[in-house]
Parts: C-alpha cells; sequence; structure tokens
C-alpha cells in the first residue's frame, strides 16, 4: 500500500512538471500570436482588423445573430429610423436654392409634423445669416412641434452654434422670449474615420471641446442624443455611453450589405445584396463594390412635398404614416458639391446624414450596448487577456495534437512529402540545369503574380499532383500513418473552430467587442500560423536547457 | 420536350422577362394645368394641415396647421386659387391663421383634388381581377379603377396554384449619390 502511495506520488510530480511545462510553451506561442495579432508598426495591424471587420459583416451583416437590423424587427416595439433627403428638386418646389433657406426647414418642419415622428434631427448647420422672420418661423413652428411631443435636434459643431439663433430675440404669441435651445437639443456631428482608409466605421460618443476634457463634458454625437432621449434614464444613458476617458473614443458601426426595403420604390439597383465568402476564396472582390441602395429607409423631401414624384405612397398617405410614424426622423441634404459625404465600408459614399441614421439603428439594433474595441475600454489589458486566453487554449490544442502525433511515432507532418515522395521527384528535378528550373519558377511565379486567377489554378494543381504522387509511389503503411495524422490534424482544427466560435460569440455578444480579431483568430487556426511559428518553441526550450545547465553545474558546485 | 420546344419556351421565356423588367410609369398629373380644380377633402382626417403663407414668387413661409373643418366647416369642396409646381395650391381662405397672412397655400400631398379624380377617370389604370376577391392595379390605381375593354374571367383555379400578385414599378426619383 505504501509502496502504491509512492508510486503514485513518484508519478504525478513529472506529470505536473510535464502540465506546467506545456502550460508554458503554450503561454508563450499565445503570447508570440497576440503580439502578431497587435503588431502595428507603420499601422500594418490597423487595415488588416478593419478588412476583417469589414468582411464579416459584408458576409454576415445580414444575419440577425451578427446584426439585428431594427428594420427587420416586425413586433412594432422597435421605433424606425428614416433619413429624409432634400435635394434640388425638392427646394424647386417650394420656389428654393442650395443652400437650403432656414424657411424650408420652417416649412419642411410644419410638413413634417403631419407625419407625427417621434424625433426629428435637422442635419445642417444653421450658421448663415438669416432673415429675423425666418429665424422666428422656424422656432415658432419648432415649439409647436416640442409641444406635440416630438422632440427637435439641431447639428452643431460646438454649444455657441445656438446664438445666431438666439440673437433674433424671437417671441411667441404670449410673447415671451424663445430660446433655441429649449426648441431644437443641440447635437454633434463630428465624424470620425479610419486613418488606413477613411472609411468611417465607427462613431464618436461625444465631441470635446478639448481632448483633456473631462468624460462626458462635451456635446454628445446626434444618435448618442437620439437614442438617450428615448431612454427612461436619459441623463444615466447619456454618462454610460460618454464615460470613455479618450478624447476620440467611438463605437463600432455594424453594417448590413443588403438595403433598406423601403428604398426599392425609388432605387434603381436592387436592395437585396449578397455577398458570397466565395468571391474571396475564388479570388474576386469580397466586398460590395458598391451599393448604391442606402441601408436605412430613405424618403425623399420632393416625394413628400409633392405625391406626383411617389404616388406609391399611398392615396390616402397610408404607406408614408406607416413609415413615418413614431419614427426618428433624420434630415440631410444631398446636394451636389456641397461635400456632405461619408465614406462607408459597404456602400462607398453615401450623404453624411446616414452616418448618424446607421449609428442611432446600431444603438436600437444593440439595445444601447454597440461594439468598442479594445483600445477604448476600460481597463484595456483584461480585454487583451481575453485575447491571449482564447489564443492560450488555441495553442495548447496545437500542442496537444502535435504530442499526439508524436506519440503515434509520426515523424513528419502529414502536409510533408514522404522520402518515397521525394526520391521519385527527385531524378524529375535532376534532368535539367538548375538555372532552367530557376528560370520556369521564376516565370510561373511572375505569371501568377500578374495573372491572379492562375494562383487558385496553381496552387489546386500542385496539391492534386502532389497528392497523387503519394498514393502512387509512398508505401501503404505510410499513407494509413499520414492519414491518421492528417485526420488528428483535422479534428484539432475543428475543436480549434469550436474554441474560435465561443471566443467570438463571447466576445461580441457579451464583451461587445467588433469582428475585427476574428479572421486573426481563423487564420492562427486554420492557416497552421502555429506550425510557422514552431521556432518560438525551439527558443522556449532552448532557455530551459541553459537555465537546467546552470542548475546541474550549480549543484555540481 | 423536343430541342426546337424547348427553345421556343425559353426564348418567350426571355420576352416576358425583358417586358416584366420595363417600369410601368402612371401619366403626371399636371395638377396646375387642370381646369375647376377644387380640393374634395383631406387624404387623412385625423392630420393636421400645415398651411403657407406669401407666394412663390416673393417668398413662402410657414403660417399654421389646422384641421380640415376649420378650413371647410361645412365639409363642401374648396376652390382652388392659384397653383404652383403641382404641389402647392392656393385657397381662397385667408383667415384660418388669423388676420393679415393672406390667401393661403397647402401641399397636394395632404388633399385629395378633383384634379385627381378626373385624370383617373380619362386615364383608366390598367388592373385584373384576383380570386382573393381583391383588386390590384398599377401604382397610381385609384379607387375608380375600371379594366379599359371588359371584365376578365376569373378562371376556377386548382388549389395548388399560387396567387398572382402584383408589385409596384419603382418610381423615378433620384438615387443619393
Amino acid at each position: 500500500m505504501g509502496g502504491s502511495a509512492r508510486r503514485i506520488a513518484g508519478g504525478s510530480g513529472p506529470r505536473r512538471a510535464a502540465l506546467v511545462r506545456s502550460a508554458l510553451q503554450s503561454l508563450l506561442l499565445a503570447s508570440v500570436a497576440l503580439f502578431f495579432l497587435n503588431f502595428n508598426v507603420l499601422g500594418t495591424a490597423s487595415p488588416s482588423k478593419r478588412f476583417s471587420q469589414d468582411l464579416v459583416y459584408a458576409w454576415f451583416g445580414n444575419e440577425p445573430w451578427l446584426y439585428p437590423r431594427i428594420s427587420r424587427d416586425r413586433s412594432g416595439k422597435q421605433p424606425r429610423v428614416v433619413v429624409v433627403m432634400i435635394d434640388e428638386p425638392a427646394l424647386a418646389l417650394r420656389g428654393m436654392r442650395w443652400p437650403v433657406p432656414v424657411q424650408f426647414h420652417a416649412q419642411f418642419l410644419a410638413e413634417l409634423e403631419v407625419l407625427r415622428p417621434r424625433a426629428i434631427m435637422l442635419d445642417f448647420l444653421l450658421l448663415d445669416p438669416a432673415p429675423r422672420q425666418d429665424i422666428c418661423d422656424l422656432l415658432t413652428v419648432g415649439s409647436r412641434l416640442r409641444g406635440d411631443g416630438v422632440t427637435l435636434y439641431l447639428a452643431v459643431t460646438r454649444p455657441e452654434d445656438l446664438q445666431p439663433l438666439d440673437a433674433a430675440a424671437c417671441r411667441d404669441a404670449d410673447g415671451a422670449l424663445m430660446r433655441t435651445s429649449a426648441v431644437f437639443t443641440p447635437v454633434s456631428v463630428q465624424r470620425q474615420a479610419d486613418g488606413s482608409d477613411f472609411v468611417s466605421r465607427r462613431y464618436p460618443f461625444e465631441q470635446r471641446r478639448d481632448a483633456d476634457d473631462a468624460p462626458g463634458s462635451g456635446v454628445p454625437s446626434a444618435a448618442v442624443r437620439m437614442y438617450c432621449d428615448a431612454d427612461p434614464a436619459p441623463p444615466s444613458c447619456v454618462a454610460r455611453l460618454t464615460r470613455v476617458a479618450a478624447a476620440d473614443a467611438g463605437f463600432e458601426l455594424a453594417w448590413s450589405p443588403e438595403g433598406d426595403p423601403f428604398n426599392q420604390r425609388w432605387s434603381q439597383a436592387s436592395c437585396v445584396e449578397t455577398i458570397s465568402p466565395m468571391r474571396a476564396i475564388l479570388n474576386q472582390p469580397a466586398l460590395p463594390r458598391e451599393s448604391p441602395c442606402p441601408p436605412v429607409a430613405t424618403l425623399f423631401a420632393s416625394a413628400l412635398l409633392s405625391p406626383e414624384v411617389d404616388p406609391s405612397l399611398g392615396a390616402a398617405n397610408e404607406e408614408l404614416f406607416a413609415l413615418a410614424d413614431r419614427a426618428f426622423l433624420l434630415v440631410g441634404g444631398d446636394f451636389r458639391g456641397s461635400g456632405d459625404l461619408v465614406t462607408t465600408p459597404l456602400h462607398t459614399l453615401l450623404p453624411g446624414v446616414y452616418y448618424h441614421a446607421v449609428a442611432l439603428e446600431n444603438l436600437l439594433a444593440f439595445d444601447g450596448r454597440p461594439k468598442v474595441r479594445k483600445e477604448f475600454r476600460s481597463p484595456k489589458l483584461a480585454f487583451y487577456g481575453y485575447d491571449l486566453l482564447v489564443l492560450w487554449v488555441l495553442a495548447a490544442i496545437f500542442l496537444w495534437r502535435q504530442r499526439r502525433a508524436h506519440h503515434g511515432n509520426s515523424s513528419h507532418s502529414p502536409f510533408e512529402l514522404s522520402a518515397a515522395a521525394r526520391s521519385w521527384i527527385a531524378p524529375l528535378i535532376a534532368r535539367l540545369p538548375t538555372p532552367l528550373w530557376t528560370l520556369i519558377a521564376a516565370l510561373i511565379l511572375v505569371l501568377m503574380a500578374a495573372f491572379k486567377s492562375l494562383q487558385l489554378i496553381a496552387v489546386a494543381t500542385i496539391i492534386a499532383a502532389l497528392v497523387i504522387i503519394e498514393i502512387r509511389v509512398a508505401p501503404a503503411a505510410e499513407i494509413r500513418e499520414r492519414l491518421r495524422a492528417l485526420r488528428s490534424y483535422l479534428a484539432g482544427l475543428a475543436v480549434s473552430l469550436a474554441v474560435i466560435a465561443l471566443a467570438v460569440w463571447v466576445g461580441y455578444r457579451w464583451l461587445r467587442l467588433p469582428p475585427g480579431d476574428w479572421l486573426g483568430y481563423f487564420s492562427f487556426a486554420a492557416f497552421g500560423f502555429f506550425l510557422a511559428h514552431t521556432a518560438i518553441l525551439e527558443f522556449g526550450r532552448r532557455v530551459d536547457e541553459l537555465y537546467t545547465a546552470r542548475r546541474v553545474a550549480g549543484g555540481r558546485r | 420536350m423536343s430541342g426546337r420546344m424547348l427553345l421556343t419556351v425559353l426564348a418567350a421565356a426571355a420576352v416576358h422577362a425583358a417586358w416584366a423588367e420595363e417600369p410601368v410609369q402612371a401619366p403626371k398629373l399636371k395638377l396646375c394645368a387642370a381646369l375647376n380644380n377644387r380640393i374634395l377633402g383631406p387624404r387623412a382626417a385625423d392630420r393636421p394641415l400645415p398651411l403657407l403663407q406669401g407666394d412663390p414668387v416673393h417668398g413662402l413661409r410657414a403660417a399654421c396647421a389646422v384641421s380640415w373643418s376649420t378650413l371647410s366647416p361645412g365639409n363642401h369642396a374648396l376652390e382652388v386659387a392659384d397653383c404652383y409646381q403641382d404641389s402647392l395650391l392656393q385657397l381662397t381662405n385667408d383667415a384660418a391663421c388669423g388676420r393679415g397672412t393672406g390667401p393661403l397655400w397647402i401641399s397636394s400631398r395632404w388633399v385629395v383634388t378633383s384634379a385627381e379624380l378626373q385624370q383617373a377617370q380619362v386615364d383608366p389604370a390598367i388592373c385584373q381581377k384576383l380570386d382573393t376577391g381583391t383588386w390590384a392595379g398599377t401604382r397610381d390605381f385609384p379607387l375608380t379603377c375600371r379594366p379599359e375593354k371588359k371584365d376578365f374571367e376569373v378562371q376556377p383555379k386548382a388549389a395548388s396554384e399560387s396567387p398572382v400578385t402584383s408589385t409596384p414599378a419603382p418610381a423615378a426619383a433620384p438615387a443619393p449619390k
């Protein structure tokens, strides 16, 4: 009995040591992987992460598990977001021209009042001098809408932008002074764009006067303020969303390649856009080149002002009322030369108002908890720690598979050429002089670089040829061993993919991390990042040897 | 099925598909060209009617929003005094928003005019009867829609046949840049 206990103790010690060694080895692998995922010298990491994010939304942006778009919610619980687009024909219907006069806004607000929206945001900076009467008309109509329970928002670059309107000193029917801030809630319409490609994927929480200002001290962005005003506790909602320390912080915008079905009435292009991942595999553009059907329902101002422009809104305006009733209306402009355009990841250039509309849809879709990058999260290290944990598990799976392969006396990788295949190929290569081989290889590589369609064909041909050679020349026992190793590799890959799926779900759903790192995880698991970095393990082993040698030498002394 | 017959069927399908893609444009209503145009009532009874004052040459201004009963206490048709851009109608009423406003204007988006109904009678929409008991027509389908030539005979259908639906053709509106 005592001997048995000693045996167990004697066996568990080395086993524990092996376990610790394995854990440390996989931690080293994971740390290196994390480093390379975030290696950003000359901004190299940023484009790959952004591309990963764009690909995920291009392929799966129509899926409710990724982006539960409110326009697809048929329960009626979620209010709609509608863009109302003012353009030249709309101004002409009232005998006006660009830039949009304040008087037009006053008239247009009165027309929008009929639709009984929940809120209206004017994405126009009213900075130009305007006749006092026009300003007073705007404030009068605005206060009437406020009285009807419609919240109004006005775009500003800073709070002082309301002063020209206040300077008009307009009075209501009772003679009381009308303050602009009592009619319009000022909102920031500042935009953010990724420095690597100038695409607006991120939406700011607020606009602070200075980068050093305290969180929550700036003007909330339009979508943030509009969403929070519909929340039961607006101040705490705004405080929660604007508490990020970094002044340039923002949330990631989820995009769907599909346009809003309402827009099919005017869009010449199809609003049903689906991008298959097969396109990327076949070396075709993986992102939609241009989707002119915007993802937010769009009502043209000219259609609102004249039934002849769009009679399909219903003889009794039933389609119009169904669209706008209790909806968030974001009024923007689409004028040639105005420059108010935003570069989007999936819909190329759109008028700037869509930036705010999509941001508001994101806040509604994710219940006010949009996706935020790790660098804007607090504590930042905890979120990077999560990444490390995921990679650690993936590395452990890799090591487990590698160890299993060694236990099975498999000396080679399943993807390595067998000795028989090598000896079959060698004489073939030896027939031609080396310079000729070099020239042939160079020619093939140049052709593949120039004609991208050849790449897939060449890779497939080479793989097929090698497999045929292996099957014909390798001994049956070796092929069996190789198939066993391949099965083990595929099993390891399947487990890795399951881990990634779980990590993505937890990260996206619960930690609210955008899909920027997803392709990184997949490439590490699927393309054998760890295989390529076994040198890391070798480095760890050498360090361990040096340390052990020093200890042994010290013990002898 | 012989190859020739198959080709014929495919060609017919292709021609049909090409025709189906052609958008059906409803004739534009020239509201300002209509004679003796009158405002018959609101498109939706329970919504306010926004009114403008002034004139398009010197500038229009938001005046007020009133109900139909304020504009027409007796629910009578209102005379159209003037018209602008086939969308703004001038009323003879100059008191609905208080004194000193002058004649008021209203958008044709919110009211039904006699010109619309007249056009519907002059240009009957293409319509057909469905076996569901409802009517479907082109996008500008008015309630008074009548078939141009004759009633379509409704043939009894097998239960497995799916009902025919008509989809509205896209309107010619500008796309955002």
